[in-house]
Formats: structure tokens, sequence, C-alpha cells
């Protein structure tokens, strides 16, 4: 039976815990499921743990020395909580990180193929980007111009097809709108929607603008304060009140075009 | 004005030059694949140039088989020096990681002046020490040979970083965090090009330890070097082909016309001034990488 449930599951973070510098509790008990080909989204405000959680699945915690201090992630029905980054991403997590963050002075082709995995040939390899420009045929027509000098769109799209080129089974993309004009975020959530379906690869979408991101999830874990305060499906959360008011901008605030303004005079003329 | 001679003198300056470049490949490959400029590169220059010394002299081997042995070795060596000093420090800044350089730079120096002393001692590369002539010009055979194989390796490194390896190392040099986040071992490729540059700094010592010497003055090549590298750019290998010839050129002949004026030891002053001015003028050097800022 225990077995089932975690074949079902590509990703399960059992009450992660996060500590920065041995002292910073990021995250303080986070349990999320991702199941197989899903897309989860992962909502919150600024500061809320959301991509502390998402450096705990890839390993780059590390990096910024903080580690897990309990709890444990499985992937695949693998312990992977102690792994190197680089073995995660060889296993099939890879984690777009927040701000883009294109290798700047190479051009959008040498940026896919940084992130060719070590043993993969040069026809697949070229496969691999002719099928990352067919997505992003934006990226095409600047393949050979450096990375730097794309727009914030087009940076974007790269940091996401050059995710793509390591094969990743779950692709964690952490605010991947940020800075973006609403157009731009429509036609990229778009291709992720597209990428999900057609590759059947899980998504774990990162976002502060959850009325884009619960358009496009399955489900989705709401984060306040290092901890997971709310779970459902994409419409449950739609409906909530507290994720209308707090997240979506509607519910029962006031309604500024309501408000009769009191316009100043000076009364002791009239 | 004797133009044969001035042409002689910006000929064998440019010659010169191109073994300062040969130095500058490899503070280049190191600052290409992490961003970090390698103060240790001279001390490595002149380890290098002692191992040969030690395995073809002391140990016996012919010289041939010592370089090879010495170049296995200061390729292990580099990778050595990524593991035990500057892992811990990625992603640390820069200045601790430049004062870990200055570091190895100070003890690989006392460690050479501890087990060979300061005595000069020479390589004997077999180069015969008549000059050749070019019309009534006459250059140096040996610094012909050390421009050779500086053009050599500056060819083989640029088509190194068009290889899928080298891409990974400029990505590395652009953003460990991102490259880490895409898989890539940013220890393995800072690791990779500590050891190449430790070669390069073996080529580099048996060509100046064949023209100078091997003793401790080849570790004051860092200043030329670095001149050199920072005028290229610091992450650009033609970049250091170029100044390394330009900077050559601007010293042998400005020291000519300088050297009867101020009474001797221009050079110095010429790089020093050649530094100083890029450094102001041009940081970026001249094929060096502009900082990408999109407006």
């Amino acid at each position: 039976m225990q077995e089932k449930v975690e074949a079902q599951h590509i990703l399960s973070m059992n009450s992660v815990e996060v500590l920065y510098d041995n002292v910073m509790l990021a995250i303080k008990g986070v349990s999320i499921q991702v199941p197989k080909g899903a897309m989860i989204a992962l909502l919150g405000s600024n500061g809320a743990g959301k991509s502390t959680t998402l450096k705990a699945i890839s390993g780059l915690l590390k990096a910024e020395r903080g580690r897990v201090s309990r709890g444990e992630i499985q992937f695949e029905a693998t312990d992977i909580t102690e792994m190197l980054a680089q073995n995660r991403v060889e296993m099939g997590i890879c984690h777009v990180i927040e701000g883009r963050r294109v290798f700047e002075h190479l051009t959008p082709d040498e940026n896919l193929i940084a992130a060719a995995p070590a043993g993969m040939s040069r026809s697949a390899l070229d496969a691999e980007k002719d099928k990352i420009y067919d997505y992003f045929p934006r990226l095409a027509e600047r393949r050979n111009s450096h990375a730097g000098y794309l727009s914030g769109g087009e940076q974007q799209m790269l940091a996401i097809g050059r995710a793509l080129v390591t094969q990743p089974s779950l692709l964690m993309l952490d605010e991947p709108s940020l800075g973006l004009a609403p157009f731009l975020v429509e036609e990229i959530f778009g291709i992720i929607q597209q990428i999900n379906q057609k590759e059947g690869m899980s998504v774990l979408l990162v976002e502060q603008n959850a009325l884009a991101a619960l358009e496009i999830v399955s489900e989705g874990y709401l984060i306040e304060n290092g901890r997971v305060v709310m779970h459902g499906t994409a419409e449950a959360l739609k409906a909530n009140s507290d994720i209308q008011e707090f997240y979506l901008g509607g519910g029962e605030g006031i309604d500024f075009h309501d408000v009769k303004h009191y316009s100043r005079r000076k009364r002791w003329l009239s | 004005m004797d133009w044969v001679f001035l042409a002689e003198l910006a000929l064998n300056g440019a010659l010169t030059g191109l073994l300062y470049s040969l130095f500058a490949i490899g503070l280049v490959l190191i600052y290409k694949a992490s961003s970090v400029p390698n103060l240790a590169q001279a001390a490595l220059t002149m380890l290098g140039a002692y191992v040969v010394l030690a395995l073809s002299r002391d140990v016996g081997l012919p010289l041939w088989l010592a370089i090879m042995l010495a170049a296995v070795i200061m390729f292990g060596l580099g990778f050595g020096i990524e593991r035990v000093a500057l892992r811990r420090l990625a992603g640390r800044p820069i200045i601790m990681i430049l004062m870990m350089t200055l570091g190895l730079d100070i003890f690989l120096r006392g460690t050479t002046l501890a087990i060979w002393g300061g005595t000069s001692r020479s390589i004997e590369l077999g180069v015969s020490y008549e000059p050749l002539f070019v019309g009534d010009m006459f250059i140096s055979r040996i610094n012909l040979v050390g421009a050779g194989v500086a053009v050599v390796l500056f060819v083989a490194f640029m088509l190194f970083f068009r290889t899928r390896t080298g891409i990974k190392l400029r990505a590395i040099a652009d953003d460990y965090m991102a490259s880490w986040s895409v898989g890539i071992s940013v220890e393995r490729g800072v690791g990779l090009s500590w050891a190449l540059a430790s070669v390069v700094a073996l080529a580099a010592g048996v060509i100046w330890g064949e023209i100078q010497g091997v003793d401790q003055a080849l570790s004051l090549l860092l200043l030329k070097g670095l001149t050199v590298a920072v005028l290229g750019g610091l992450d650009s290998i033609l970049g250091a082909v170029v100044a390394g010839i330009i900077l050559g050129i601007i010293e042998n002949v400005g020291a000519d016309f300088l050297d009867p004026l101020v009474g001797g030891g221009s050079r110095e002053l010429i790089v020093a001034a050649v530094l100083i001015l890029t450094v102001m003028i041009r940081p970026h050097g001249l094929f060096g990488r502009h900082d990408i800022e999109r407006v």
C-alpha cells in the first residue's frame, strides 16, 4: 500500500525544515506531494519560504549555506535529502531559479549546450535544441547574440529552455512571471502548459501571481511564514474567500470605485 | 633613424611579448572559468620549472620525459589546489578567493625556496644560442620557440572553449548558481581550469627557465603577465596574445628611447604605465567582455 502511494507521486516532501547558517529557520515543516505528470503551484507572498522549498528540492541550498535540518525529500521513491545538486539534475529534477539568470556572455545556443547532460550525443543535443526552438520561436531568431542582451521575456524562455535540455521529469519554476508584461506571462504559461501536456513532465510552479498560476495548475499549496497553510485543487483555492481577498485581489475588500471621496473646500467662504 | 634596428627591436619585442602571452594564457584560463584572477600563476610557473629540473637533473630522466611527467604532476596539482584550497570558498566574495591565491603564491614560493634553495639553475632545452638572421635583423631562437609554443597553445585553447566542456567552463564563469541549477559540476570545472592553467604554467616555466634561469626571480613574471592579461581583457585568450605582442613591442622600443634619457630601468616603468592606463581608460581591456547592462 505504501509503495503504491509513492509510485503515484514523483516528489514527496515530508515535514521539511530548512536552516540557513545554522540559525535561521526558513521553512518550518513543509509537506508537499507532486503527482506524476501534474502541475502544482506553490503560492504565497514574499519571504514566505517558497524559493527555499524549491532549493531544498533541487539541492541548491548548499550554495547559500542552508541545509535541510529535519524531514525528508523523496524523488521517484529515492531519498534525495542529502544528495548533491548535480546528481539530482541527473535524476531528473531541474530548477529554473528566480531572476532568470541566463549565462549572459554566452549565446542562447551556448546556454543550451552548457546544460547538456554529460552523456548526451551531439545529434540528441541538436534534436533537443530544435525542439526547444520550436517551443520558443523568439529564441531561434536570436540564437547567436549574447543572451545578456535578450529581453526579459526571452531570457525567461531561455532559462526554461536551458532547463529542458537537462531532460527533467520534474521541472521547478521560480517566479517565471517576475517583471514580465501580462501578455508575455500568458505566452510563457501557455508554453509551460504545453510542455506539461506533451511530455508528461511534472511541474512545480512557484508564483506570487496567483491569478495566472491558478489558471494552469491542477492543485495549489499556500505557504505563509514557512508553513503550508492551505492545500487544495485550483478550483477550490480560487473559490476560497481568503485566497480571493489576499492573493487574487477580489472578495470582501473595499471596492474603491464605490468610495465617496471627501472633497476639500474652503467652507468658511461659502 | 635606423629603421632596420627599429624593426629588429619591434620584432624581438613582439617575440618576447608572446612569451608574456604564454604566461598570461594561464591567468586567462582560470579567469575565464571562474572569474578569479590567479595571483599564484607565477609561483606555479616557477614550480613547474623546478619540477622539470628535479626530474631531469636529480632523478636523471631525459628532458622530454621529465617535461611530460611534470605536465601530469602539474595537472594533478591544479585539481588538488581546487579541492583543498578553493572548493570551500565557492560562492564567497571574490576578495576571499583573491587572498587565497595570494596565500598560495607565498606558500609555493616559500616551498620552492625551502626545497631547492635560492641559487639559479638552468634548463638546457638544447636550443642554439646562435642568433637567427632574418634579412639584416637577428632574432633569438629560444624566443622564437617560446613564441611558437604560445601560438600553439592559443589555437588549442581557442578551439577548446568552443567544445562542450569549454562552453561549460564559460558558463561557470558567468554564474555559479545557474550552473549548479542545470547540473554543471562547478567544482570539477574550476578544478579543470586550474589543472590546465598549471600545465600552461609549466610550459611558460620551461621556456622562461631556459631564458633567464630557474630561480625565485621567475615569480616576478606575474607583474608583466598580469599587465598583459589585463590589457588583453582578462577573459580573452586572443586578448592575451595581442596584448602580449603590443606590450612586448612598446617595452622593447620604448626602453630603447627612454633608457638613455633616464639612465636605464625604464622597462618596468613602461609596463606599470600600461597597466595603470589600461585600468584607468579601458578597464575591460582590448578584448575583454563588457558587463552587460540592458537599457
